[in-house]
């Protein structure tokens, strides 16, 4: 099947009216949560999931793209107009939107968000089309040691680029890891650090840790910051509508930054959050004038808003060819891939056309679709913001209670939930980064099954990864991507040492 | 000599680490395969130690910023404590009573306690979540909720 074909095939899904039905509840779910400050779109992927048990793969998970992508979109409301990120990749939206918002530009500083995104978002979507499939047929000859690697190098790279210590994060890499080692191993049959519990015989399932590491967690930093201010009622937004030059203005940021926020998605590691950055830094250093960038600059809002959805999509690439996720937030993508009996990779094209296609195709409806909710309808999607802080603590302690609930029927894994929760809490407030130990969780068991079969097929003899050219240079790239950088931070923390 | 707060973590680190390797040097073999079931977790708890030393070791200075995170005034601490121990009472009570009476003094404590005193709306959201929940869930995806004392 061709290309065109399989467009039509994935618009036949996207179209139909079941499928448009689950993009927008997607879309707008995402949204929504997005919106929230400090609950981000891992938490919206897991407090979804249990929705979509027992329906069709296709649009369940055409619906959980939208519930990502729309979170992504939405997060940018609540930096513009409460700096406070709704999610970490619209970090740097605050940066020129909050400044707007606070000259009485609100509307105008929502406008120029929602357009770039949806022009990040699209664009991306269309280089994800030509992308997924290409690298889809080359990766179908790929064997474990080759997929190890790949894995490796994802690990590594989420590691060495998160925000804060190296070492942190490959300690927080490797505790994800060993506690997918819990469980009866799947291929000798051994327990492993059950001790003897029955509850632990299947390992813990990843909706445990999705939401216990991410949502309560979140919900404790919420506590924290219960009193902070949410949106007042009489505050104005302003007009929405932008001039000629100031599309012109932003023409510029869009087109050149939704490349590069594609090509930072797509690789493993960076995701919305670095790309966002990277494109505000970007444009700052081309700028003409500097020194606006900050106080309420075009091309400081429109820059890391059209990077950051592109990025989004972008991580589509690895996740739907390879089946391999580069970051936190498309590890618990994969999450839900795997809850509905899809698994990802290369022969997900050729096997699930509808579903591959169908994903794709429905990201062009859900931009539309959350180009119209952030225009038009943005100043009343924003009430949301206005909901007691109290109020969202309790009912997204339910989400989650619910959510693990449904997947088990067990009481055991609520408790499980409750220690995850007081885990993610600890790693938030001694700096260690939530996302390698979750992508390491997903990766996990994989990775060891990956490591096993390579083993077999060598007979124990570790050559089997530097022998072939494939496998040899991944792992050299995540040696590579972990010591650079780790050795610049030991230099300049050195040289910071000295200094004092 | 625990001075700095990596140095406390990383002996933390380092005894979890030393436990799991402990266990898995514990785990039984299996002839037959080429990589038994314990190759992994030993890897992996071998190199949490080394980077549990490293991070006792290094000298990276803490941020500010990293350092007003874990200023948590205890007051606070509390609350979150509090919050929890009423999950876990939730939890406790959850399949014997049942989730729409457990989950509306939940969301009504809970709210009440962090701060929500418009109780006319608190009392309005804790009845109809819960109701709104179990029909979603019971009727229309399926999945049981525990119906506790409740007769439906």
């Amino acid at each position: 099947m061709d290309a065109f074909q399989g467009l039509l095939t994935g618009f036949q899904v996207a179209l139909s009216l079941e499928g448009i039905m689950f993009v927008l509840i997607g879309v707008i779910v995402g949204t929504l949560i997005g919106m929230m400050p400090g609950l981000g779109p891992i938490s919206a992927i897991a407090i979804m999931i249990p929705i979509t048990y027992g329906m069709d793969p296709a649009p369940a998970l055409v619906m959980m793209a939208g519930v990502y992508y729309g979170a992504v979109f939405g997060g940018s409301t609540s930096s513009i107009l409460l700096n406070a990120p709704g999610i970490s990749g619209t970090v740097a939206t605050a940066f020129d939107g909050y400044p707007m918002a606070q000259q009485g530009k609100a509307g105008k500083a929502l406008a120029i968000a929602a357009i770039s995104s949806f022009v990040g978002g699209t664009v991306s979507v269309v280089l994800l089309m030509l992308l997924a499939p290409a690298l889809s047929s080359v990766a179908i000859s790929f064997g474990p040691p080759a997929y190890f690697a790949l894995m490796f190098m994802g690990l590594t790279a989420i590691s060495s680029l998160s925000e804060g210590s190296t070492i942190k994060a490959m300690i927080a890499a490797v505790a994800g890891f060993m506690v997918v080692t819990i469980g009866i191993d799947p291929q000798t049959g051994t327990q492993r650090f059950t001790f003897g519990n029955v509850n632990l015989f299947d390992g813990f399932d990843f909706l445990i840790i999705a939401l216990g590491l991410f949502a309560v967690a979140e919900v404790c930093m919420l506590i924290l910051n219960r009193k902070n201010r949410s949106l007042s009622d009489d505050q104005k937004l302003g007009s929405l509508k932008l001039s000629k030059a100031d599309l012109k203005e932003m023409s510029g940021p869009v087109s050149r930054q939704s490349f590069v926020g594609f090509l930072l998605g797509v690789l493993p590691g960076a995701g919305a959050t670095i790309a966002s950055f990277i494109s505000y830094i970007f444009e700052k250093r081309i700028a003409k004038n500097p020194e606006e960038f900050g106080k309420g600059s075009i091309k400081g809002l429109a820059a890391p808003e059209s990077s950051n959805n592109a990025a989004t999509s972008g991580a589509f690439v690895p996740l739907l060819s390879l089946g391999i996720p580069g970051s936190g937030t498309t590890a618990v993508m994969l999450g839900a891939f795997l809850v509905l009996g899809v698994q990802p990779g290369p022969l997900l094209m050729t096997d699930r056309p509808e579903i591959f296609w169908g994903i794709i195709a429905s990201m062009y409806l859900g931009n539309v679709f959350l180009l119209i909710l952030n225009l038009p309808l943005i100043p009343y999607l924003a009430k949301i913001l206005s909901i007691p802080r109290p109020l969202l603590i309790s009912l997204v302690i339910m989400f989650s209670l619910i959510g693990v609930y449904s997947i088990s029927f067990n009481v055991f894994d609520l408790y499980m939930l409750l220690v995850f929760g007081a885990l993610g809490f600890a790693m938030r407030i001694f700096s260690f980064p939530a996302p390698p130990f979750i992508l390491a969780f997903i990766l996990g068991g994989m990775m060891e099954q990956a490591f096993r079969q390579s083993m077999t097929i060598s007979n124990g003899s570790l050559s089997i990864f530097v022998d072939s050219p494939l496998p040899l240079s991944l792992l050299l790239i995540a040696l590579v991507s972990l010591l650079v950088p780790a050795f610049l931070k030991w230099r300049s923390n050195r040289l910071a040492y000295k200094q004092r | 000599m625990l001075t700095s707060i990596n140095r406390k973590l990383g002996l933390l680190i380092f005894i979890v680490a030393a436990v799991y390797l402990y266990l898995s040097f514990q785990l039984p073999n299996y002839e037959y395969a080429p990589i038994d079931a314990d190759v992994i977790p030993k890897g992996l708890g071998i190199l949490l130690l080394v980077l549990s030393v490293f991070l006792f070791f290094s000298r990276v200075v803490e941020t500010d910023a990293e350092k007003a995170k874990r200023d948590i005034p205890k007051k606070e601490l509390g609350v979150i404590a509090a919050v929890f121990a009423m999950i876990f009472v939730y939890i406790l009570l959850f399949e014997t009573i049942g989730f729409i009476i457990t989950t509306t003094l939940f969301i009504f404590f809970c709210s009440w306690f962090l701060g929500y005193r418009a109780w006319k709306t608190n009392i309005l959201v804790s009845l109809l979540f819960p109701i709104v929940m179990y029909a979603i869930f019971v009727f229309a995806l399926g999945i049981v909720l525990p119906r506790g004392i409740l007769p439906f």
